[in-house]
């Protein structure tokens, strides 16, 4: 029951968030500089015109007329026309969400499948050698500027050893398994570099909590029960070192998403991220407005899972 | 009156003798890691600091185009033929300015707005729903927009770190405050009629503070980082060299791709500052736990 | 107890992900055509498929709207022109044959081949050209409609004859519709209520060499070879079997695709320190071809003390044309005298021009003569452009020799559009990527109410210079008053040209028969290079 509470005020929280979400983008976008008739109509064309395609845009209208517009059309799914391309922004994105969802899904997984026993050997191993490597490791990872990495990794695997494709995300006119085998060939350059990029804070957090929950005392009583390490490690002090792990997943999503901007831009992955780089220099306002819209959903809704993951998990916030 | 958290303090810490203090410094100065990232800071730190007497400030343009790393031009020279060594070093001022700038602004606004949440339960639902909309923002992207908005100077890259910032602190700070509101030496406090100062003080900021150590080295990280990246696309402040700069003309002029040095040197700049920062804090976080801490206690 | 729990959790989160986005992707092939072949790559009987690296998508694919680069790139490979440009400026005959002026220069005519035909089967025809240039006028479509103010109407005498009706004598009428406006087909773009609302996105029907067939954003636009183009070098179509445009961020990864043979050509023009390094590398070809425009700075002569031609003078000559050509675009610039009749264009060069020295002293006493003392001027630029941004700097450092203080704005492409646009400026710098036609475009330039006259150019002599051009009808007619014109724009600085840039474009050695012409829009992927091209033995 206390679950259910708890779990519908999150959703309830997380409405609230999106519509925050979207007002702010919305009102965010329309303070920039410059003629946004500029970016949709030809310089060339006479005055009467372009009040048409301002018309044709809602952009002649007052603020707060185009506000209510635009959410009222959000509800129904419509996230505008894109100035630049005449072509729906849902149609644009949707078409690139897909590769932002493997990009970002697959690196955050493969941080957390490295990230975990990673964490556990530092925090087993505190203050030996293989600890201070992982440290360092991590740490240099969380450091690299992500379009350096990017280059070099291009440089290296890309045009020396081509063992992998410079940009991209599937070959043509490939079907079936080796469709698969090409995403993931595609894949793995830029997936690598975003598991570079944050799974240090993983096996940082990771260790440090995980060392402070070895010193608690359910540990201590566990081993004076004869219970063996791993056990303790394992099963008592991981359990409880999870917890602020978790809230880590969503901290990080909103870093990952940023790093997918800069690493798709990069890396030519056709993604959400780089419309929103390209939509930048353009101001394409539509497509901006829905990439934001589209990307906050997914950290929120990611947000939503870790904090009832968080409420399964603690018995604390569950009874709260 | 507070006989049930002394109890507990000295339940970890059985050691008796020097201040926590000197404990920490003693232990921090047996971590060779921390030492070597002191060391690098502080020599950046000089690098910031003396830039004019290290080299001359870069402009112009030079002769020898695209040169590599060379006795004359120890980092090689850009697109227009200007010394990259001189560009580095400049570089560190800005980009430290940028840092050290974001992060602290960040961390105040974190901080109060984490332990207040945390604290005080009346406000830390809408609190706690502010913190969720930012993080719930991409912020890189959102960085950008604003950058370009305010236009690029190092006062809006700052300014433009730090709020976008905060909330990652924020967030750290309450899920480690909460527990420690609700146990039961705080309860204790509270009933025998401390105020709320007293107990924020006494036992909510001391308990966080750990975290609030990693947040400023994580936070100045990533402000470093931030400033790279927005520079990178262009939104930098294009009048004062920084670190970003200098990989945004190498990106630009089409030299990142056939000459190594133009981006290698700024990013290892980049690496070392926040490489060294982030191992001081880590250093620092081990020497104050007494439970990480080597000096024999266990 | 619950570890395995909270594992579990973990676990099924990711697997959720992976299973949504595996659900995702198997469609993405399938969108393709059944018929292509798995592998159709060079060698065999195949013409092979060239690879060119844009670094933009395609904004808009109606030719009569689109206006970006890599628009252009793809809509020109199949809507034909009916002239297009030689190495020496001249238009030359593509689709077009033959065209005149009538005696009075109020009529005109073009003469079509009788060869082309549309990919669905339909035959081109002068019907289609009367459409097109109808189309624009009504609905003032993209830069052509600013190019016709003299037509009045045109009517298909023959299947292959057009005859144009003028309001007014226009010298360069025919060479700006024969050059600048791409044939639409008027059976498929006439369904459309309006031209201009034609998103002309699928279905594509092309009388080019090349057919675009498959679309994917933000990866890569295929075009298959079309049969029977005539214009390439075997005048039975395009030895390609087909071209793929793919998009990548930025230069840099361009090369690095070039190098590791994922694409065969870039289709930017490569930034000079790139260009430096592609023409040391054996398995790569380098072209290099003139801009059709210069770049320049402007000076705002609405606010003062810049509408003082001293102090306009102080500036040009605060400036180190050589150093900027050689240093910052690395040598692929030449001068053009300060003229804005460009070496490029052979036919209206005036060997008389000189360009201005680099002497900052002399800047100090024109500003002296005109009174002004600490100078302080903000000068804006498009941020994006690589070589602007840099010279833009050495115009800064250089000017504070000669004791004026330039503030640089690099701006974001749009606001920078927006503050020209409103003439929202001190100095303007930028550049003209094409002014083929000097009779009409000086009009844009330097008529007080030109579009893009940034500098507020008012001057009757001028006016009157660009009467007399205009109407004249042959290019001998009109030199003079042209030439004259030039001389007046660069006495009084009214547009500051630095230089022509040379463009340098980088291939793959394994094709050959590339027809490089002038400027970035045209370079090597122009339809009559394209349609040429063949695999190197």
């Amino acid at each position: 029951m206390a679950l259910l509470r708890f779990t519908s005020l999150r959703v309830l929280r997380c409405l609230l968030t999106l519509w925050f979400a979207v007002s702010v983008t919305f009102f965010v976008v329309r303070l920039l500089p410059g003629d946004p008739a500029l970016a949709i109509a030809s310089p060339t064309m006479d005055e009467a015109q372009r009040q048409q395609i301002l018309a044709d845009f809602g952009l002649d209208r007052p603020l707060a007329v185009q506000y209510v517009t635009y959410l009222g059309e959000l509800l129904q799914g419509n996230l505008g026309v894109s100035f630049r391309q005449s072509v729906p922004v849902s149609e644009v994105l949707l078409e690139r969400l897909p590769w932002t969802l493997i990009l970002t899904g697959s690196a955050l997984l493969l941080t957390l499948v490295i990230g975990l026993p990673l964490g556990v050997l530092a925090a087993t191993h505190r203050g030996g050698a293989l600890d201070r490597v992982i440290q360092v490791g991590g740490v240099v990872g969380q450091s690299l500027f992500v379009p350096t990495v990017g280059i070099a990794l291009l440089y290296t695997f890309g045009l020396w050893l081509g063992w992998f494709p410079i940009g991209g995300a599937i070959d043509d006119d490939v079907y079936g398994l080796e469709a698969y085998a090409s995403i993931a060939r595609h894949l793995v350059l830029p997936c690598l570099s975003l598991v570079v990029l944050q799974i240090g804070a993983y096996v940082l957090t990771l260790r440090t909590n995980l060392i402070d929950a070895l010193g608690e005392e359910y540990c201590t009583v566990a081993r004076a029960k004869g219970a063996p390490e791993r056990r303790v490690v394992w099963k008592h002090a991981l359990r409880n070192a999870l917890l602020p792990t978790t809230t880590l997943v969503g901290l990080q999503l909103g870093l990952l998403v940023g790093g997918a901007v800069l690493t798709e831009t990069i890396f030519a992955y056709p993604g959400v991220g780089r419309a929103i780089y390209e939509s930048v220099g353009q101001l394409d306002f539509p497509v901006l407005q829905g990439a934001f819209v589209l990307l906050a959903a997914a950290v929120v809704v990611a947000n939503l899972l870790t904090d009832i993951a968080y409420g399964l998990l603690d018995p604390r916030v569950r009874a709260a | 009156m507070s006989g049930l958290s002394e109890e507990l303090t000295t339940a970890v810490e059985p050691v008796a003798g020097p201040t926590p203090a000197a404990r920490t410094w003693r232990a921090f100065r047996r971590n060779p890691l921390g030492l070597v990232a002191v060391g690098l800071l502080a020599l950046l730190l000089v690098v910031a600091l003396a830039a004019p007497l290290i080299a001359d400030y870069p402009r112009g343009y030079g002769e020898d185009v695209l040169a590599g790393p060379s006795a004359a031009h120890w980092f090689g020279t850009d697109h227009l033929g200007r010394d990259i060594f001189a560009q580095v070093v400049w570089g560190t001022r800005t980009s430290m300015m940028v840092g050290l700038g974001a992060s602290a602004l960040a961390i105040v606004l974190g901080v109060a707005v984490g332990v207040g949440g945390a604290y005080f339960k009346r406000v830390d639902g809408v609190l706690g729903l502010l913190v969720d909309v930012m993080l719930s923002l991409p912020v890189l992207p959102l960085m950008i927009l604003v950058a370009a908005l305010a236009g690029p100077s190092v006062t809006t890259l700052v300014v433009v770190i730090a709020v976008f910032s905060w909330p990652e602190v924020a967030r750290v700070v309450r899920s480690q405050a909460l527990p420690i509101v609700g146990l039961s030496y705080v309860d204790a406090a509270h009933v025998m009629g401390a105020p709320n100062r007293w107990v924020l003080l006494r036992h909510v900021l001391p308990a966080v503070s750990p975290v609030i150590a990693v947040s400023v080295v994580v936070t100045a990280s990533r402000a470093v980082l931030s400033e790279a990246g927005l520079a990178f696309l262009g939104l930098g402040d294009p009048s004062s060299w920084s670190w970003g700069t200098i990989l945004y003309n190498a990106q630009r002029s089409g030299s990142l791709s056939s000459s190594w040095w133009t981006a290698f040197f700024p990013s290892l700049a980049i690496l070392l500052l926040v490489v060294a920062a982030t191992l001081v804090a880590l250093a620092y976080n081990d020497a104050r736990n007494p439970r990480t801490r080597q000096d024999g206690a266990r | 107890m619950s570890t395995s729990r909270g594992f579990g959790r973990r676990v099924a989160l990711g697997a959720a992900l992976v299973l949504a986005l595996a659900a995702c992707v198997p469609s993405e092939p399938d969108e393709s055509s059944d018929g292509a072949s798995g592998d159709a790559s060079e060698g065999g009987d195949g013409g092979g498929e060239l690879s060119i690296g844009t670094t933009a998508d395609v904004v808009n694919f109606n030719p009569l709207v689109g206006n970006s680069r890599t628009d252009s790139w793809v809509t020109n490979l199949m809507y034909p022109a009916m002239m297009t440009i030689d190495d020496e400026g001249t238009k030359v005959p593509a689709l077009a044959t033959e065209w005149g002026y009538g005696e009075d220069g109020l009529s005109a005519w073009i003469e079509l081949r009788d060869d082309m035909q549309w990919s669905d089967g339909e035959p081109l025809t002068a019907e289609d050209v009367v459409f097109t240039i109808d189309a624009i006028k009504a609905e003032q479509l993209g830069t052509v409609s600013g190019m016709i103010g003299a037509y009045e109407s045109a009517v298909a005498a023959s299947d292959t004859r057009i005859e144009f009706t003028l309001s007014r004598p226009d010298g360069a009428f025919l060479n700006s519709i024969g050059f600048w406006m791409p044939i639409v087909p008027e059976h498929v773009f006439g369904q459309a209520p309006t031209v201009a609302d034609f998103a002309n996105d699928s279905d594509w029907v092309s009388a080019g060499p090349f057919v675009l067939t498959t679309v994917e954003r933000g990866q890569r636009y295929v075009l298959e070879a079309v049969d029977g183009y005539p214009l390439g070098e075997d005048d039975s179509g395009p030895a390609l079997d087909r071209v793929v445009f793919r998009v990548y961020p930025d230069v840099n990864t361009e090369v690095l695709a070039l190098r590791s043979g994922e694409i065969d050509l870039i289709g930017n023009a490569l930034p000079p320190s790139v260009a430096r390094d592609v023409s040391g590398d054996d398995e790569l070809q380098t072209f290099s071809v003139p801009s059709l425009g210069w770049a320049h700075m402007q000076y705002n002569m609405r606010r003062p003390p810049l509408d003082q031609v001293e102090v306009r003078q102080a500036l040009a000559h605060a400036v180190d044309y050589e150093a900027i050509r050689e240093v910052v675009l690395g040598g692929n610039a030449v001068s053009s005298n300060s003229s804005v009749l460009t070496p490029t264009f052979a036919q209206w060069v005036d060997d008389t021009a000189e360009e201005y020295t680099y002497d900052p002293d002399l800047s100090r006493d024109l500003l002296a003569q005109a009174g002004v003392e600490n100078l302080e001027l903000e000068m804006i630029y498009d941020a994006g452009d690589p070589n602007i941004s840099s010279w833009a700097e050495l115009v800064r450092d250089q000017a504070a020799e000669a004791g004026i203080t330039i503030t640089l704005a690099g701006l974001e492409r749009n606001t920078y559009l927006a503050r020209t646009n409103d003439r929202d400026f001190d100095i303007y710098a930028g550049s003209w990527a094409i002014i083929d036609e000097p009779q009409s475009n000086f009009h844009l330039l330097f008529a007080p109410d030109g579009f893009i006259n940034y500098a507020g150019v008012n001057d009757p002599e001028i006016d009157r210079l660009m009467v007399e051009a205009s109407t004249a009808l042959t290019v001998e007619d009109a030199r003079g008053p042209l030439q004259e014109l030039a001389r007046i724009v660069t006495e009084q600085v009214y547009d500051n040209v630095m230089y022509v840039e040379q463009f340098t474009f980088a291939a793959s050695n394994e094709w050959t028969g590339f027809q490089p012409k002038p400027s970035e829009l045209l370079s090597v992927v122009n339809p009559q290079s394209l349609a040429s091209v063949r695999a190197a033995d």
